[in-house]
């Protein structure tokens, strides 16, 4: 019931379609998965940082709405809405909650995998959002408007300094990141996936959690190579700094990125971090550091081979001559080129198959049959009229009605559908029988059966 | 279903027998069809199709005019081709020419080539024979007649002289014996046709002015063969298709039956010039161009194409030797000789040799190609790849030509048009490794794996080199599990590993800490038959002792050392392994982890047989596995043994195992012995 009003009063207001999801997410997650998500928040599977990134998307569409709602209702105060409307704000605290949950949980997986400063401080914003979210929840009964306003702030807080925190980072803008959105999301949950699966394997360099979560945001963003790579960068140099604080050592970077893994692409990414030291372990020497322009490599338009200047020697004109040299005999040069082909590539057969086709090619094999007519060599210019069509041989030296026409037509008809005998052989029987009954012409003109 | 390609046949026994029976088929199709669709609309029918069909013709046959239909020709390999397509690559398997018999299965690089050229060779000798002995094979079994079968002329039958005879002779390729008939003939006044002569001059120049080797026939002297030349084929297979290059001789009978013609026109010409650029005589074949331009004979593309490859050698500087290449094909425009492919491969194949000039003539070459039409060959794109790697230096330019090139070819299969053509693969992924690019690296490979691009990998020594590559890229970059894959993939199907390979694999194990798989590596690399490569061996017994692991592993490893050691003192007539000093510690150590204290101790005898002296520490740790065993004869004889090797831990060792062994009263005075004699020698020491 809850989800029926919400969804009819979101789509009464605003009828975008994101935000109707966000809405209808937001209710689901009420009504059905609050105990699962409440079970999972201990253990922290995967469904929880799903629900968490999906809710990391929708969190600026679903407090705008909040926001929205919230001024039409103070504006309207009509009697008749208020009764949908306090339900409504009900509805929002829960969710509010369950999100102020959500949030927790998401900086608690960010958490383990930086050390970064910039992630404490947003930490520190999100406790209090969810001190206040307990506030809420105590005290949702009885002043629910008052205290939903306190949230959707703190709420916004947390918002600007997420942002702060993506600019931080990255440098391209927040404004145009919705629009890619969708098309991000589904590989953003599997980044988290991905990282929840992966956990229990520590690699030396980068956690790939942590590289995961680093792809994972920068998928979110338009430029999705450029922008995990310098997100990567980033994490590898607080890496590197806490781990140097850590030994009590600051000098000693030089002992840190020799431990890092050289060369090695933890995860396999299509983006190449770009400062990671690359050393030659084969002896080549060093290779040139691909630096910020390597990356841009990547993104920049693929230069054409074809798009040049051009030697402008010769015009392409279908020359006779050209056909002329083709048709000509092969000379003792072209068969030697032809040779020296087939040698220079491998001609082995893989298989049994493809061997019988070595020796079709070398006429060592029958061919296979592929049609009706193998075997049929001498026949293979005859086209197949004149092995229907006989009548023509009956023209001369029979005559035109009768029974010995009649014989014959029959004969030749019997002919048409014989496949076994060639063309010569039918005409060498049909004149068989010209000469048969020329020879018996005055028999049977004694009988008066020979019409003519 | 009925294919569409058998429509036309169906066609024709269609509508055959004539047209006016098609209105009645057609109806009752219809009608029959209709039924059908409304009964048994939800079913699929193996025969409806086929009326359908029927149908479809017959309508449009009604309506158009009579028009009998082209009779669709089949390939002779149709059938068998679309049958091959249907089986997959056995990684398991291997080569099929080997298949006959399982005793001569390769299971090494020198195995396998012996293999195949011995199978080769067989073949050659049998057709030899058959050829030189036709009198044996006249029974023709096969009917109809298979002529390839029967034994085929190789010797001379007309022994008289005529034009009839040279011409035999020609065919024949019998160099010699067809210049001495020549000059008989012309002796005897007799006109040679233009014909023959010009297949004379091919015939001299192909083949150098010398009868070329004939199977079993007498071996050419290779004595005139360059010094350039031999350094230049030194460390590279030497491939059954390897002829003996010749030089151009000064005065050559093609020349002298040149200089004696009457006519000289474009086929005379270029057969000089395709010969002399062939066999190397570079200066020569310019001289002979001014001379043809000078008596205003056109040259034909052949010739151009053999100039074109022979202008770097006449030339010292980079842009004198393009001036020349661009002079060659103004030249050719202008005598309306048009290029082939052949052309501008050759230019690019020059370019190779033009430093910097390269870079920017060879994408005009390109492009000078997509403007004639022809579309470039993977020789091409392989001089593109070996200009520009050449001349940056910055590393830059080099991949992305690369990347340029393999977008472009990027799902294409090819044929081979030039010989040059199976470079390509190996070179583009030489790039890739240099450049440590895995994805470029990808991109290669699925282009080999596309229709019938593998065969353009060329003969088995490219193909080992090119997988020898990708092998080391994977290795060196990618995460174990895909090396493994791959390494299940190609090995020991497509590519048999040399040392340097497995060596990376180790490595990529060792990176990614997969240590545990060492053993059935080892297997491998018993089975590829580099049990012998000490480097190799003490790599892997490094890797195997250098940290602890669990039991089953360590139980794992000791199996496996003991293997490596039987690898040690095996003698199968090759080179055996020396134990080293290394090799030995390691395979006792792995023994004692895996609490295999007697074979251990056997290790430790081999130490002294072979000369070598065991380190401290290895004793030390022996004590202690000595200990847990409870074992205090054992640690005695320990003892007694470093004594033996005078190591300066005696003492130590001693002491140790007086406090911590119970031992006898006779022991322990040998005990207190070694103690007391190593403390002097400790002390001074």
């Amino acid at each position: 019931m809850y989800r029926f009003i919400f969804r009819t009063v979101c789509t009464a207001r605003h009828s975008s379609a994101s935000v109707f999801e966000s809405c209808v997410f937001t209710a689901k997650c009420d009504k059905s998965a609050a105990l699962v998500l409440r079970v999972a928040n201990g253990s922290g599977v995967k469904a929880l940082s799903t629900s968490s990134v999906r809710f990391c998307e929708k969190k600026d569409d679903g407090a705008n709405s909040h926001q929205v709602e919230k001024t039409n209702t103070d504006k309207d105060a009509e009697p008749t809405e208020t009764p949908t409307v306090v339900t409504q704000k009900a509805e929002d605290d829960c969710n509010i909650t369950k999100m102020a949950e959500h949030k927790e949980e998401e900086p608690a997986v960010l958490k383990t995998d930086e050390g970064g400063t910039t992630q404490r401080q947003v930490d520190v914003e999100i406790e209090q959002v969810v001190a206040k979210s307990k506030q809420v929840k105590t005290g949702a009964a009885k002043s629910g408007k008052e205290s939903l306003l306190d949230l959707l702030g703190a709420m916004k807080v947390e918002v600007t300094s997420k942002r702060k925190l993506k600019n931080l980072i990255v440098k391209p803008s927040y404004e145009s990141t919705p629009k890619s959105k969708p098309a991000a999301m589904e590989s953003t949950i599997s980044m988290f996936q991905k990282a929840t699966a992966e956990a229990s394997s520590q690699r030396e360099t980068l956690d790939p959690e942590l590289v995961a979560a680093a792809s994972a945001a920068a998928s979110t963003l338009p430029d999705r190579s450029q922008a995990e790579s310098e997100l990567l960068r980033q994490l590898r140099q607080h890496e590197t700094i806490t781990e140097a604080q850590k030994t009590g050592d600051v000098n000693n970077l030089g002992v840190i990125i020799a431990d890092m893994k050289v060369g090695k692409n933890p995860n396999r990414q299509n983006a190449r971090p770009a400062n990671q030291i690359r050393f030659d372990d084969d002896g080549r020497g060093y290779t040139h550091d691909r630096g910020i322009t390597a990356e841009l490599d990547g993104v920049r338009r693929r230069r054409n081979l074809f798009t040049g200047k051009r030697l402008n020697v010769f015009s392409p004109t279908t020359d006779e001559d050209g056909v002329e040299s083709t048709v000509a005999r092969p000379t003792l040069w072209d068969v030697d080129f032809a040779n020296q082909l087939s040698l220079s590539t491998n001609q082995k057969p893989r298989n049994g198959l493809e061997e019988m086709i070595q020796w079709t090619k070398e006429g060592k094999l029958w061919q296979y049959p592929v049609n009706n007519e193998v075997g049929l060599e001498e026949e293979a210019g005859v086209p197949f009229h004149e092995h229907i069509f006989l009548e023509k041989h009956l023209e001369e030296g029979f005559p035109r009605q009768g029974p010995v026409r009649h014989f014959m037509e029959l004969v030749v008809a019997g002919l048409s559908r014989n496949p076994f005998l060639t063309v010569q052989q039918k005409r060498e029987h049909v004149s068989w029988f010209r000469d048969y009954f020329h020879q018996k012409e005055e028999v049977l003109k004694e009988a008066d059966v020979y019409l003519n | 279903m009925v294919s569409s390609s058998q429509k036309p046949s169906l066609c024709t026994n269609m509508a055959a027998p004539g047209r006016h029976v098609g209105h009645y088929i057609q109806r009752n199709t219809q009608f029959l069809r209709n039924n059908f669709e409304q009964l048994w609309s939800h079913r699929s029918f193996g025969w409806s199709p086929a009326l359908r069909q029927q149908a479809a013709d017959v309508n449009k046959e009604s309506t158009d005019a009579f028009v009998i239909p082209r009779k669709k020709t089949w390939s002779k390999e149709a059938v068998l081709e679309a049958l091959a397509s249907t089986v997959g690559r056995d990684p398991t398997a291997h080569p099929y020419y080997f298949q006959d018999d399982p005793y001569l299965s390769p299971r090494t690089s020198s195995e396998f080539r012996l293999y195949s050229l011995s199978q080769e060779s067989g073949r050659s000798a049998a057709k030899y024979f058959v050829d030189s002995n036709p009198k044996f094979f006249t029974k023709d079994f096969a009917e109809p007649h298979i002529p390839c079968l029967m034994p085929e002329t190789v010797s001379l039958l007309l022994e008289e002289m005529s034009e009839e005879a040279l011409k035999e002779r020609i065919s024949l390729r019998k160099v010699t014996a067809a210049v001495d008939m020549y000059d008989q003939l012309l002796q005897a006044g007799t006109a040679v046709s233009v014909e023959t002569t010009h297949e004379l001059l091919d015939l001299i120049c192909l083949y150098c002015d010398r009868d070329p080797v004939q199977e079993g026939g007498a071996q050419a002297e290779d004595t005139e063969e360059s010094a350039e030349e031999a350094r230049r084929r030194k460390g590279r297979f030497r491939r059954p298709s390897d002829r003996l290059r010749f030089t151009w001789r000064e005065n050559s009978n093609a020349e002298r039956i040149f200089n004696l013609l009457p006519e000289r026109d474009t086929r005379c010409y270029s057969a000089l010039i395709r010969g002399m650029v062939k066999h190397g005589a570079y200066a020569k074949a310019f001289s002979m161009y001014t001379d043809m331009l000078n008596n205003r004979v056109t040259a034909d593309v052949h010739a151009f194409n053999a100039l074109m490859l022979a202008a770097p050698d006449v030339r010292d500087k980079y842009n004198e030797r393009w001036d020349l290449i661009a002079e060659l094909l103004n030249q050719m425009s202008q005598q309306k000789v048009q290029p082939n492919l052949l052309t501008f491969n050759s230019v690019l194949k020059a370019l190779r040799r033009c430093g910097y000039l390269g870079k920017t003539q060879a994408l005009q070459t390109l492009n000078e190609m997509k403007a004639m039409g022809i579309a470039p060959s993977l020789a091409s794109f392989d001089h593109v790849l070996a200009v520009f790697s050449k001349s940056a230096s910055s590393g830059q330019g080099n991949t992305n030509i690369l990347h340029d090139v393999m977008s472009e070819l990027a799902g294409s299969s090819f044929t081979c048009q030039d010989p040059d053509d199976v470079l390509f693969f190996s070179s583009a992924m030489r790039i890739c490794l240099d450049q440590k690019d895995v994805e470029l690296g990808y991109k290669v490979q699925s282009l080999v794996e596309q229709g019938e691009n593998w065969r353009l990998l060329g003969d088995s020594y490219q193909q080992s080199i090119y997988y020898g590559r990708f092998f080391n890229l994977l290795c060196m970059l990618e995460h174990i599990d895909v090396v493994l894959k791959w390494y299940r993939r190609l090995i020991p199907s497509l590519y048999y590993p040399n040392p340097q390979g497995l060596r990376d694999l180790l490595q990529a194990l060792d990176t990614d800490g997969r240590l545990d798989l060492l053993p059935t590596i080892w297997k491998d690399i018993r089975s590829l038959g580099h049990d012998n490569k000490s480097d190799l061996v003490e790599e892997l017994l490094t890797l195997m002792a250098r940290d602890r692991h669990s039991p089953e592993v360590q139980e794992a490893f000791a199996v496996c050392a003991l293997d490596v050691k039987t690898a040690f003192s095996a003698d199968r007539g090759r080179l055996s392994l020396e134990w080293s000093n290394a090799s030995l510690s390691h395979i006792t150590s792995l023994l004692l982890r895996a609490n295999n204290t007697q074979q251990a101790w056997e290790m430790l005898q081999l130490f002294k047989s072979k000369n070598r002296v065991p380190e401290e520490g290895l004793l030390e740790d022996f004590l202690s596995a000595c200990r847990s065993d409870g074992s205090a004869d054992r640690a005695v004889e320990l003892v007694q043994l470093s004594a033996a090797f005078c190591l300066s831990a005696t003492p130590r060792l001693a002491n140790q195992t007086l406090a911590q062994f119970d031992v006898t009263a006779e022991q322990r005075a040998v005990l207190s012995e070694l103690e007391a004699t190593g403390e002097p020698s400790v002390n001074s020491g």
